[in-house]
Parts: C-alpha cells; sequence; structure tokens
C-alpha cells in the first residue's frame, strides 16, 4: 500500500488527521435479570498517534469494557455493542525517514496508511481524510482477526491467567507470528516466496490432515525443519526485546516456571511482536509489585518510544497514570467525565469526581487519616435516568444536576469536562467552585 | 523461577539453542512420569497394569490357542472338575471340563479388548458432544444437555443390563451397552470444562493475538480440556471390566467363551461343593484388574491436580 505514493497523495496523507483510533459515542449494555446495564454509555475520545491516553476510574466504571471493545472482546451475549463507533487508522513507519522524523510525516516518523478505496483523494469511507479507516465495531471477523495481535495488541492485568498453561512460551509467541507474518518467516527460512502447499499452511499453523506425514517425508522435512529454525529466531528476538535473560531457554518453558514479571514481558514481547499501532494495557502492573512494576512501566514506555505505537493505558492507580500518561480520561459510571493533558487534570481537576479520586490518593505527605474518600458508591447502571451519574455523591450539585445529564463541554482547547460547574445548565440554578474551595 | 535481569543487561540472541518440541514435550514427560512414580500405590497399580498387559500380548504363547476360535474355552471331557495343580491345568478345571489358566489368559485379552474399544469410543462420542454443548451454548447446550440428564437418570448397570437384554446375549452387546452407558459421563466432564476454559483469560489472549477459532480449540481448549477426561477414561477402563462381568455373570454374556464372568458364572455352582477354584481366579482377576485402574487412575489425577503441584 504504501510506496506507490505520488506526491499529492502523500500530501493528502501527511495533513491526516493524527489519530490513531477515535471512539465516538460508544455504548456497550449488558442484559441483566434487573433490566438492561449500560456498562459503557456514550464514550467518545481520541487517542493520538503516539501517546499514552490513561483511562481511570473506579472498579465496575466500564474502562475495562472500552478498553475490550476495541478488539470487540466482549462476551455477547450477555454483552450488547449497542452503538457508536471505534474508528481506527493503521499507521505505518515512515519510509522516507524509517521512523527516525523527517517533513513528510511532520517528525513522528509514522504516516497514516492510506485509504485503499480512494488512494488518499478523500472520500465518504475515511471521512475525506485520504487514510485508512477502520471501524472495529463494523469489520467481519476475519478482518478483525487479522488486524488483532499485528495492528491492535492488547495486555492484560494478570499475566499468570493470560497464558496456556500447557503450551511453552516459545510456542505461544510463536503463534503471533504463524498469524501475522507468514510471509516473513518463509522468507527468513531462505524459501521462495512462492512457497506453497503443506509448507505454507505450516507456517500459517493452519493443519490438515496428511500435513504432518508429508512434512516429515525427506525434501519437506528439511524446509521445515528451517522455518522451525526461522520461527525459534523470530521468538527470540522478540522475547529479548524485553530484556529477558537467555531468551533461548526461557522458549522452551512452561508458564508456571516463571515468576510473574516474566510472565508479564512474555505478554509483552507477544503483545509488541508485530509492531502494533495501538496496545491496550487493560491494568497490566496491577498484579505485579512495586519494584517489577517499575520495570515493566520502563519497558512498555521504552518500547512504544522505540516502535511510536499508541498505547491505551487502563488503570486505577492515578499516580502511577501521572508518571506514564500524556493525556488522561477519567470515567465515571460508564462515562467519560474528564478528559485533558495529564499535567493539566492533576494540577487543575474540573470535575468534582475528578477532584475527589486525587484527595483520595494517598501521598507521602498525607497525614494518618487524611485520606478523603468520596462518600456513597457508583450507581447502578440499570437504566439510568437523564441525570448526571455523579449526583447523590456529589457534594456541588444542584436541581439541574438531578434534572439533566451534562456532556462533555471543553474547558480549554485540550481540555473538556461533563459538568454544570463550568457550562451553564439548560435551566436552574449551577454549582459553583467556591463551595469546593471551602 | 527465573530471575529478573537489570535492565542494563539486555538478553542476548546469540545463543539460540532451542530444544526442539520433542524434546521439552520428552521432558515434560518425564517430570510427570516422576510425580506419578513417586506414589508407590500408583506404582503397585502401574505393575499389575502391565503384568495384565503381558498377559494378553502373549497370551498365545502361554496356553496354545484353541482352534478355531481362540476366545471359546477349550473343552477337557476327560479331566472335568480336576483341581488346581493338575498337570495340564495348573489353575483346575470347571464342570464342563474348561481350563481355569486357559479363562484367565485369555480373558485378559478379551477384557483389554473390550476396555479399550468401550472406553476410547465413549471418549470421543462423549467429548464431541460435551465439546459442541459447550461452543455452541444455548439451545443446543439445553438440548444435548437434557439429553445427558436422561441417560444419567437410569442407574448405568441396569441401564445396560436392559440394552443388553434387549438385544440378545453376546459379548458384542454388551460392548455397545456399555457404550452407551457410558458417554454421557464425558459428555458432562468435557462440557464442563470447555465452558470453563472458554471463560478464561488466556483464551481472550489467544483472541488478541488473531488466532482462529480451530486454532484456539485445538491447540487452547482441548488440551486443558483433556486432562479430568483422561483420568476418568483410566478409571473407567477399570469400571467397564466389572460391569460387562457382572453382565455377564447374569447371564448376559456369550455362554462358552473365555471372558472372566462368564467364567466366576460358570464356576459358582461348585463352590457350595469346595470347587473354589473355577469362580475365584476368573474372579480375582476381575478384581486386580479394576483395583489396578483405580489406582493409577487415582495416581494420575493427583499428579495432574495442579493443586498439588510440589508437594
Amino acid at each position: 500500500m504504501m510506496g506507490h505514493l505520488e506526491t499529492d497523495m502523500a500530501d493528502a496523507v501527511r495533513t491526516a488527521p493524527a489519530t490513531v483510533a477515535s471512539v465516538r459515542d460508544l455504548k456497550v449494555h449488558f442484559a441483566a435479570k434487573r433490566g438492561v446495564v449500560h456498562a459503557v454509555d456514550g464514550v467518545s475520545f481520541d487517542i493520538r498517534d503516539g501517546e499514552t491516553l490513561g483511562l481511570v476510574g473506579e472498579t465496575g466504571c466500564g474502562k475495562s469494557v472500552t478498553g475490550r471493545s476495541f478488539l470487540r472482546l466482549l462476551p455477547v451475549p450477555p454483552g450488547i455493542l449497542a452503538g457508536g463507533s471505534v474508528t481506527f487508522r493503521p499507521h505505518a513507519l515512515c519510509e522516507d525517514c524509517d521512523g527516525a522524523g523527517c517533513d513528510a510525516c511532520g517528525c513522528t516518523g509514522r504516516k497514516a496508511v492510506v485509504c485503499p478505496s480512494c488512494r488518499g483523494q478523500g472520500c465518504a469511507t475515511c471521512d475525506g481524510t485520504g487514510a485508512e479507516t477502520i471501524d472495529l465495531l463494523k469489520i467481519d471477523t476475519e478482518t478483525l482477526r487479522k488486524l488483532r495481535g499485528d495492528r491492535v495488541a492488547m495486555i492484560f492485568q494478570d499475566p499468570g491467567k493470560a497464558l496456556n498453561p500447557t503450551l511453552t512460551i516459545g510456542q505461544q509467541v510463536a503463534e503471533v507470528f504463524l498469524q501475522h507474518r507468514t510471509d516473513e518467516l518463509i522468507e527468513l527460512a531462505g524459501l521462495s516466496p512462492e512457497t506453497g502447499g503443506a509448507l505454507r499452511r505450516f507456517a500459517r499453523q493452519d493443519h490438515r490432515f496428511g500435513d504432518g506425514i508429508l512434512l516429515s517425508l525427506p525434501p519437506f522435512r528439511g524446509q521445515r525443519r528451517r522455518i522451525q529454525a526461522a520461527l525459534d529466531k523470530m521468538v527470540a528476538r522478540a522475547l529479548a526485546e524485553t530484556q529477558v535473560p537467555n531468551p533461548a531457554s526461557l522458549m522452551d518453558r512452561y508458564p508456571h516456571e516463571l515468576s510473574g514479571g516474566m510472565r508479564q514481558r512474555v505478554m509483552i514481547a507477544q503483545a509488541l511482536a508485530c509492531n502494533p499501532d495501538l496496545l491496550i494495557a487493560d491494568e497490566p502492573t496491577t498484579a505485579l509489585d512495586v519494584t517489577v512494576e517499575a520495570r515493566i512501566l520502563e519497558l512498555i514506555r521504552d518500547l512504544q518510544m522505540r516502535r511510536r505505537s499508541s498505547v491505551l493505558y487502563i488503570s486505577h492507580d492515578l499516580s502511577l497514570v501521572r508518571r506514564i500518561c500524556d493525556r488522561v480520561a477519567v470515567m465515571y459510571a460508564g462515562r467519560v467525565v474528564e478528559i485533558g493533558p495529564t499535567a493539566e487534570v492533576f494540577r487543575n481537576p474540573r470535575h468534582p469526581y475528578t477532584r475527589g479520586l486525587l484527595a483520595a490518593v494517598p501521598t507521602a505527605d498525607t497525614p494518618r487519616g487524611g485520606l478523603a474518600a468520596i462518600k456513597g458508591t457508583v450507581p447502578e447502571l440499570v437504566d439510568p435516568p437523564a441525570a448526571c451519574r455523579f449526583a447523590g455523591r456529589c457534594r456541588h450539585e444542584t436541581e439541574a444536576c438531578r434534572r439533566f445529564d451534562p456532556t462533555l463541554e471543553p474547558v480549554s482547547e485540550t481540555h473538556a469536562v461533563a459538568c454544570f460547574i463550568d457550562h451553564p445548565a439548560p435551566e436552574g440554578d449551577q454549582p459553583s467552585f467556591e463551595r469546593i474551595t471551602e | 523461577m527465573v530471575d529478573l535481569p537489570s535492565p542494563t543487561q539486555p538478553g542476548t540472541i546469540d545463543a539460540i539453542a532451542p530444544e526442539s518440541a520433542r524434546r521439552v514435550r520428552l521432558r515434560r514427560f518425564k517430570e510427570l512420569a516422576a510425580k506419578v512414580l513417586s506414589n508407590p500405590a500408583t506404582v503397585l497399580g502401574f505393575v499389575i497394569i502391565f503384568a495384565m498387559l503381558f498377559m494378553a500380548i502373549f497370551a498365545p504363547w502361554l496356553v496354545a490357542p484353541n482352534v478355531p476360535d481362540p476366545y471359546q474355552m477349550p473343552r477337557d471331557w476327560a479331566a472335568t472338575r480336576m483341581p488346581p495343580g493338575t498337570p495340564g491345568h495348573p489353575l483346575g478345571t470347571t464342570n464342563e471340563g474348561g481350563d481355569v489358566f486357559y479363562g484367565v489368559v485369555w480373558g485378559t485379552r478379551m477384557s483389554l479388548q473390550l476396555s479399550l474399544i468401550v472406553v476410547f469410543s465413549t471418549v470421543v462420542i462423549g467429548s464431541i458432544i460435551g465439546s459442541l454443548a459447550a461452543y455452541f451454548g444455548g439451545k443446543v447446550d439445553e438440548f444435548l444437555m437434557r439429553v445427558v440428564d436422561v441417560f444419567l437418570s437410569i442407574p448405568e448397570l441396569i441401564f445396560a443390563l436392559a440394552i443388553a437384554a434387549i438385544l440378545g446375549p453376546s459379548f458384542g452387546n454388551i460392548m455397545f451397552a456399555l457404550i452407551v452407558v457410558f458417554w454421557v459421563k464425558y459428555a458432562r466432564i468435557m462440557r464442563a470444562r470447555v465452558i470453563q476454559i472458554k471463560g478464561s483469560e488466556y483464551i481472550d489472549a489467544a483472541r488478541i493475538i488473531g488466532d482462529s477459532n480451530i486454532n484456539i480449540y485445538l491447540r487452547d481448549i482441548l488440551p486443558n480440556s483433556f486432562t479430568p477426561v483422561m483420568v476418568q477414561a483410566t478409571l473407567d477402563m477399570g469400571n467397564v471390566v466389572l460391569i460387562a462381568a457382572t453382565l455377564s455373570f447374569i447371564g448376559l454374556g456369550q455362554a462358552g467363551i473365555a471372558e472372566w464372568g462368564v467364567l466366576v458364572s460358570e464356576g459358582q455352582a461348585g463352590i457350595a461343593s469346595g470347587r473354589w477354584w473355577a469362580s475365584t481366579f476368573p474372579g480375582l482377576m476381575i478384581f486386580l484388574w479394576a483395583l489396578a485402574f483405580n489406582l493409577v487412575g487415582d495416581g494420575l489425577r493427583d499428579a495432574l491436580d495442579p493443586r498439588t503441584e510440589g508437594r
């Protein structure tokens, strides 16, 4: 797709918005006995190319469900994708500068892939941007399968549960290459790109009855070995990237033989093996202790810098998000209530919930007993009424908060908040900040 | 546990010398074998099973096969009701002049055939039906599991007895009856396991990296679901022979064949008059067979149970 661009097409791509993914009005519902649970109810945000977006919130606020929607990884039923879109724009390394950053790509080293239907001219499928645009919620399963692990990858919370106990580490990491890198694998094995039949099926992990016998016979036997050796090399390289000691011997181990930190490294190696544009990290360090956590974060950051992937970092740990995220989106009860650059949100939180969250974070200076818990609990999301979701827990609520549903409105160029504090309600009293700073 | 590396010392990829998949599997097998064999009861079970296997395989060399059908008991009408130790009849003879030793040896062969065929077929049928139910869920699951419930609501011995009785006394019919009765267990076990595995995070992880459904089933779900099925299959190797012997004993077996249940049934008439051997030796074989597979099955269950890891 790349490489054959004429200048005007490249121009079109250059001006393409630098977002890797945009979530628009995403709604995920769960059918429960008591009614429909609106787990994610109209969430919108963008993930810009190369940035780390933190998605924070309490347990059950819908942050993991949002992350999983990117890969349509929801149990259906009872989960229902009730509406909205998750558009994804694949990116590629700029071939002019090979990722170093140049004028053609605006110094990010990456360019959006040109829309195949209009060749960069701008058409309806790509919203006139000229960049390939894929709605992850609408594409067919096969297209989605090809994107998973290749362009969009994910790391889970508990690496102990996310690895198959019956396969070795090597076999599991190899799976990514077998699914997405068959051509490279055959090339690395020194075989002709036209190699087909049983050998290609072997390199694609698409076994057919009789292939096993065929591949154990002399002419194919050696070639199969070469593919296997090439595969081992790719796997070892992927593992080495995550700075594990002696990746070759790690490949032959089973998950239960490794520590939690090592398992998470394996997951990261697997997730980043194909240079994804977007990595969804769903609390990847929650199950790890603090020292291991620091190393894993450093590793993700380092790999992200080198490959210029974007990261959606889902976490409930605010201090961690503050350290590693460029921007942060705060979720509450299925909604994004505040979004903005991390520094700004932490310095000047606008939403009472964000303020409450920040006040609840213990720091070394917090006196004993000085933590401020937010009173009340997250409301049940069964058929929620049209009102602010935080009403009832909010110290600043007014009549308007119980009658109208605040939408996300900008307070500055980069910072948006869904609260009547900054935006007057259609009618009724407006809560004021004076009472916050009392 | 592998030590964490320091960030300044990245792993090297020069030293790529991964073991072959076969060697990894061999290592895994050795570990498992060591664990299984650390339990003396299991070792005893294995010893009995190997002795039985030896007997089954080398039956023609141990006792000359009866012509034309080696599975028919040879009749020596000149030597009926002989006690053990009689020349030519080390374990004595029955009322009808059948050599008890012949029955014991060739009966092992029959039992092995019986249990292998029955267990293999039931594992295959049960696994397929259980997997289908778990995979499709909903109405398919509901229907298949209600069928399973119907089968399970009839006591297995009575059910097998009814089927064998309707079809008439023959060894093949007993086998068929056992298959009909036993598959439901595997369907249940398999369904429960597949549903459990399906919900686990590494299945999500496999989907994340773009694995296809068939690959996920073959590489992730099946190997992880198969352990309890394997344990149940081992236990059933013994159970099948027990139930087959029971059916033969109450007269549903094929008269005159070298089968333990038939032999016990044939010999029982003599027990009251002191001719204990005709029933005791085949009975002992049934006991040993069932015992051995139960010991090994229990040992396997303990060894494969991750909760006993490191114990």
